[in-house]
């Protein structure tokens, strides 16, 4: 790990987009994540069809073209329907990161910058964090605070403290031995700005990879919750409730769970790739020529 | 090595005991009187505060998460409100459907996944690595449950090779149990094997990337002779590190493939416990998982110092 | 003459499409050490990987290569297998990750055994603690089941020599073998392997940067620059008679002792930095559940003082002290025990927040080894340059900044422009010019250099050398010098102080010390240290005139190094 920062060097935009333009994993990644992005954002306006009407003489239909994935049980436009749920999904996960980094990246600079006790403590924490198998406390968490968007987030946020933490802590303590850090605290720059200034841009690539693999356990982990029930509520939809909902209907209409499924898999195959694609263009071992 | 495994076991029991205290105050805090909601509604406010008595809800917190953790220490999880038997019998039911699903799946994705790092390592940049990459990629991003519902509709509703669901028991014999938990076990298996076959395959090849290896190559030793012998056990440690945290995942991920399959298990037991406010089965069956879980890093960490001499003399 | 054992023959290599060696020629006969010379990039290393046909992917040689009367080039990957380890054995430069860290050394030599001969597990063993034996390693006090991490880096790298040479092969190359070492370690592993040729009559291919190295271990000769030969030949006499213009060029360098008009200047009686009684102790390693070994004192007992504009060079073997010690004097870390002061002012009393200690952090500055780890790739040079900037009393303006930061650059010989450029832009020798400007923007009194030039090729070196001298003329700067060099501490110090097991045992004037060693430690210091023309004077016979330094009395009574002495 530690050469991947040591090495890091700056952010040339020029050799970053040379570097992906070459790299297919990145690229594949990149467009998946922005279509899903762009079918969340568009949902917000437009659906082909309204998602809360139900009309029972159109149910179970197979794909057509006015109904691409079919439609459901009620009759509703699956299509539509999985609109509506990517923004629930990226919603979910991609503020369950925030809260992640948001506490875990100052917690973990913190630990490695002191050190001593502070650091003992905070490993021992996040062991205990960890013994916590995620789902179930995730689902304990819900099952307590009742069922619902934002406790699914905060469950999943905080699995996500411990995670960034632990990466930001190992990453920040492989560079405070670092020249250039005895040089900044020779120049009497105390930790916080040294943390800010040098260990921050340092780990940001590794941060960023990170946060891509978190979204994408984050996404999983949404559905598993609505899944069974402990997620978003009706009338909100989310493609982990349609999973459930298909679940019924497995032996009469099996084509109900494609297309939630799918849309999972493709969603978190893209990030997955992007995460993947990023190490690689953002990793210097790789960029330098020595 | 001594004083390293000292060490460790000393931090499992403080973990343990950490755990413990964080399962029985978060679930405290819970709203909701357990007492009336057993009762429900209409009880009279008499009748409640007869079984708050009962059930010791007077005491002080402390008082009461002592006499808990010093009953779970001779075995005791309490008795369930629900049920009325003990938290212990109903675990012990269950576990026995949980624990060899998770261990079922852990050996199915250990035994896909290794063979499939190994060999995509030692022939890196191959079609067949990228090949088997590309599926692991796909691995990776199939939501178990999901994959769980595939296989029902596949071979038990359509080509009705095993059943949908449920769990005939142990009693019947060891095969029907076993067919009841062959879907769940590849279900849960499958996405864990696809990270895992990464895992495996990244640290080898950061392994054969090292000094030694070459050191190795100029004695004259194959490529191939190479990896098994040198690369192998020091890749081990990521690939430990990795299994121990699947164990944990696996054993929460019962948790719902049970309810994709109707198994009553540790998961289900947790379900009903949960909406039913039976919170001395819930902090029971949370401390075995967690406790589980912190044994088998235990494990990992002994197994670790097996793989690792320096880290024998720590 | 004896027949050659490698002759390689119009060798090109390219990697990935760019060419790195071009036509090289080179024989090497048994029972000769042949030196393989030349800066970094010069693809000496590669020379060498591709006799062992260890190259990495997408390499491309084409010539020939005979070993015996097979080409290497085109030998089967099977037939390359059964040579390597048997007939032709290599050495590498770092110890520390050269060998696995969960086999035990004896597994480790008598793999290749076993492997090569069928030998059955004990008898390989026994051999193996024979070979071992043999490299320095006696079974009683190394038994065959130790793990590498327990033997300390010579140790470790006489392993290394043990799993080469343990079929007796008929070539051996050692790439770098004692780079990574410090000079006594050197010195001792360059015995080894002198020993191994002799018994053996094996060929050895010897590849160093050092020509001192060279000059007293090899026979033959051939000088690599940029992938292309430029002077072979016997060693002794391209090195005396340096007719190639870059033989001569390299010899200088190696050589180079700076233009310095403060090299004469007398010292001032009063100390710029003063460090008395200083005490450093690590914790011991954990051996119980709450107990720890004895704790380690790694600087132990030490008092000196830097007077103003003087340069102090502090030596010793790896491991003595000198970078803790360095560390505690720039109050990056706190002393166990005694005093350090600079200017008056008792910093390793001081917390970073006092405003005493900006004071004197902005006196005092360091410069470190490594160019590419000592900048932050992420930052313009103008901010990197700049870091100490921030310690002025009251916070310059923008131009006064830009001004400051063009100065120092000038100062140290770079251009203004370079303000905007990463770090990566540059190369190793403009990069530790780029530290230096940061370390002298704030006008310090004092500089501590910990081992400034030894990551850089000679010739880099002895500009950065020159830089320095200048920056003393010029600047009165104090210097704190810590190298294992002793070429570079006799071309850069005025006084030098000799550190062994956490103590100063011996402090001087820098070229009567090193010539007059009287304590042990500096004796062994000086006497391993390689020097060309002492080497080239001892292969040519007349030696007479000028003892071995081994020869002198260890017994004379030791200097006693003085706060303050010089």
């Amino acid at each position: 790990m530690t050469d991947h920062l040591v090495a890091a060097e700056h952010e040339d935009w020029r050799l970053f987009l040379k570097k992906a333009r070459a790299n297919r994993s990145f690229q594949a990644g990149a467009a998946i994540t922005l279509l899903i992005v762009f079918i969340a954002a568009v949902s917000l306006i437009w659906t082909p069809y309204d998602v809360a009407k139900l009309s029972i003489p159109d149910r179970l239909q197979g794909p057509s073209w006015s109904h691409w994935f079919g439609t459901d049980h009620f009759g509703r436009d699956i299509f539509s329907m999985i609109m509506e749920g990517s923004r629930n999904s990226i919603a979910v996960a991609l503020i369950a990161v925030g809260i992640g980094i948001g506490i875990g990246v100052p917690l973990g600079c913190w630990a490695a910058a002191r050190r001593g006790w502070i650091d003992e403590v905070f490993m021992r924490t996040s062991d205990i964090i960890f013994a916590f198998p995620a789902l179930l406390s995730a689902v304990m968490i819900t099952a307590i605070f009742g069922p619902g968007a934002v406790n699914a987030i905060i469950a999943i946020g905080i699995f996500n403290i411990p995670v960034f933490a632990r990466v930001a802590r190992g990453a920040a303590l492989s560079l405070w031995p670092r020249e250039f850090i005895l040089a900044a605290r020779a120049s009497g720059k105390g930790p916080a700005r040294i943390t800010a200034e040098h260990i921050l841009p340092n780990i940001a690539n590794l941060l960023l990879v990170q946060g891509t693999i978190q979204f994408s356990l984050g996404i999983l982990a949404e559905a598993g919750l609505s899944y069974v029930g402990l997620g978003a509520q009706p009338p909100a939809t989310s493609w982990g409730r349609m999973l459930a909902e298909a679940q019924t209907m497995m032996a009469i209409a099996p084509q109900m769970a494609i297309a939630p499924g799918i849309a999972i898999i493709v969603t978190v195959l893209g990030l997955n790739l992007l995460g993947d694609g990023l190490r690689d263009v953002l990793d210097p071992k790789l960029r330098r020529e020595r | 090595m001594l004083a390293y495994t000292a060490r460790r076991l000393l931090i499992v029991l403080v973990t343990l005991l950490v755990a413990s205290a964080i399962v029985f105050f978060v679930l405290e805090i819970v709203p909701g009187d357990p007492a009336r909601l057993m009762l429900g509604l209409n009880a009279t406010e008499d009748a409640v505060r007869a079984l708050r008595e009962q059930m010791g809800l007077n005491e002080p917190v402390l008082t009461r998460y002592l006499s808990w953790l010093s009953g779970m220490a001779r075995g005791d999880f309490g008795e369930s409100l629900t049920y009325s038997v003990p938290v212990t019998e109903l675990i012990a039911d269950r576990i026995v459907v949980s624990l060899p699903l998770a261990l079922l799946a852990l050996g199915l994705s250990t035994a896909i996944a290794i063979p499939v790092g190994i060999f995509t390592a030692a022939r890196r940049g191959t079609r067949a690595d990228t090949a088997a990459m590309a599926g692991t990629q796909l691995g990776i991003a199939i939501p178990n449950f999901w994959f769980a519902l595939l296989l029902v509709y596949v071979f038990a509703v359509t080509l009705q090779w095993v059943p949908a669901g449920g769990f005939p028991g142990w009693d019947e014999g060891l095969w029907p149990g076993l067919r009841a938990l062959i879907l769940p076990a590849i279900a849960l298996a499958l996405p864990q094997a696809a990270i895992l076959a990464r895992v495996a395959r990244s640290a080898l090849l950061e392994t054969l990337a090292e000094d030694y290896i070459r050191t190795a190559r100029a004695k004259g030793l194959p490529a191939n002779i190479v990896l098994w012998r040198h690369a192998l056990r020091n890749a081990m440690i990521p690939v430990l590190t990795i299994l121990g945290l699947q164990f944990a995942f696996l054993l929460a991920g019962t948790i719902i493939i049970e309810n994709v399959f109707f198994l009553p298990g540790l998961g289900q037991l947790v379900f009903q416990a949960i909406n039913q406010r039976d919170l001395i089965v819930v902090e029971g069956v949370v401390v075995l998982l967690v406790g589980t879980v912190v044994i088998v890093n235990f494990l990992v960490d002994l197994a670790y110092a097996w793989a690792d001499p320096r880290l024998r003399r720590r | 003459m004896t027949a050659p054992i490698l002759t390689i023959d119009k060798l090109d290599l390219a990697i990935g499409g760019v060419p790195i060696l071009r036509s090289i020629d080179m024989v090497v006969e048994a029972g000769k050490v042949h030196a393989l010379v030349g800066e970094s990039g010069s693809g000496k290393s590669m020379t060498a990987l591709t006799a062992m046909r260890l190259l990495p992917h997408g390499a491309d040689a084409a010539g020939t290569l005979r070993f015996g009367d097979e080409d290497l080039l085109t030998a089967t990957e099977e037939r390359m297998c059964a040579l390597r380890g048997d007939d032709i054995g290599m050495v590498f430069q770092e110890p520390m990750t050269a060998l696995n860290p969960v086999k035990t050394i004896g597994e480790q030599v008598a793999e290749g055994i076993r492997w090569h001969t069928g030998a059955n597990r004990p008898d390989a063993e026994a051999r193996a603690a024979h070979m071992l034996e043999r490299v320095g390693l006696p079974r009683a006090r190394f038994p065959l089941d130790r793990y590498p991490h327990e033997l300390s880096g010579g140790q470790r790298q006489r392993v290394v020599i043990a799993i080469a040479c343990a079929l007796r092969p008929k070539l051996l190359i050692a790439d770098e073998p004692t780079t990574a070492l410090d000079v006594v370690l050197q010195a001792q592993i360059l015995d080894l392997l002198r020993e191994l040729v002799a018994e053996d009559g094996m060929g050895l291919v010897l590849i160093s940067h050092d020509l001192g190295v060279v000059a007293g271990m090899a026979d033959d000769i051939t000088i690599l620059r940029r992938g292309e030969v430029q002077e072979a030949g016997h060693a002794v006499g391209v090195l005396r008679q340096q007719k190639h213009p870059y033989t001569q060029q390299l010899a200088e360098a190696s050589a180079h002792v700076p233009q310095w008009a403060g090299r004469t200047k007398p010292a001032d009686h009063w100390g710029l930095l003063e460090v008395q009684s200083l005490v450093r102790d690590y914790p011991g390693p954990r051996t119980g559940l709450f107990s720890r070994g004895e704790p380690f004192r790694a600087v132990d007992n030490v008092s000196f003082s830097v007077p103003p504009g003087r340069s102090v060079g502090l030596v010793g073997q790896s491991g003595c002290g000198k970078s803790t010690l360095a560390r505690i004097v720039l109050a990056l870390d706190k002393p166990t025990a005694g005093i350090v002061s600079f200017d008056g002012m008792e910093t390793s009393r001081l917390n970073d927040h006092d405003a005493q200690m900006a004071l004197a952090r902005r006196e005092m500055q360091v410069v470190f080894q490594d160019p590419y780890g000592s900048f932050n790739p992420r930052q313009t040079v103008e901010r990197l340059v700049a870091e100490p900037l921030h310690l002025e009393e009251k916070p310059l303006s923008r131009t006064e900044r830009r001004e400051r930061i063009a100065f120092a650059l000038e100062e140290v010989g770079m251009p203004a422009d370079a303000m905007r450029r990463y770090p990566h832009e540059f190369s190793g020798g403009q990069r530790q010019r780029l530290a230096i400007a940061r370390a002298i923007i704030t006008r310090p009194k004092l500089v501590v250099c910990d081992e400034p030039v030894s990551a850089l090729d000679v010739s880099i070196r002895a500009q950065i050398l020159d830089l320095f001298a200048k920056l003393n003329d010029e600047l009165g700067l104090a210097y704190l010098f810590i190298t294992h060099d002793l070429t570079v501490a006799r071309a850069i110090t005025h006084e030098v102080m000799v550190m062994d097991h956490g103590r100063i045992v011996e402090r001087g004037p820098t070229g009567e010390l090193l010539d007059n060693p009287q304590t042990e430690a500096a004796q062994r210091l000086v006497a391993a240290a390689p020097d060309l023309n002492r080497a080239i004077e001892a292969r040519i016979g007349n030696t007479m005139l000028h003892l071995p330094l081994e020869g002198r009395s260890a017994t004379a009574e030791p200097r006693k190094a003085k706060p303050g002495a010089g």
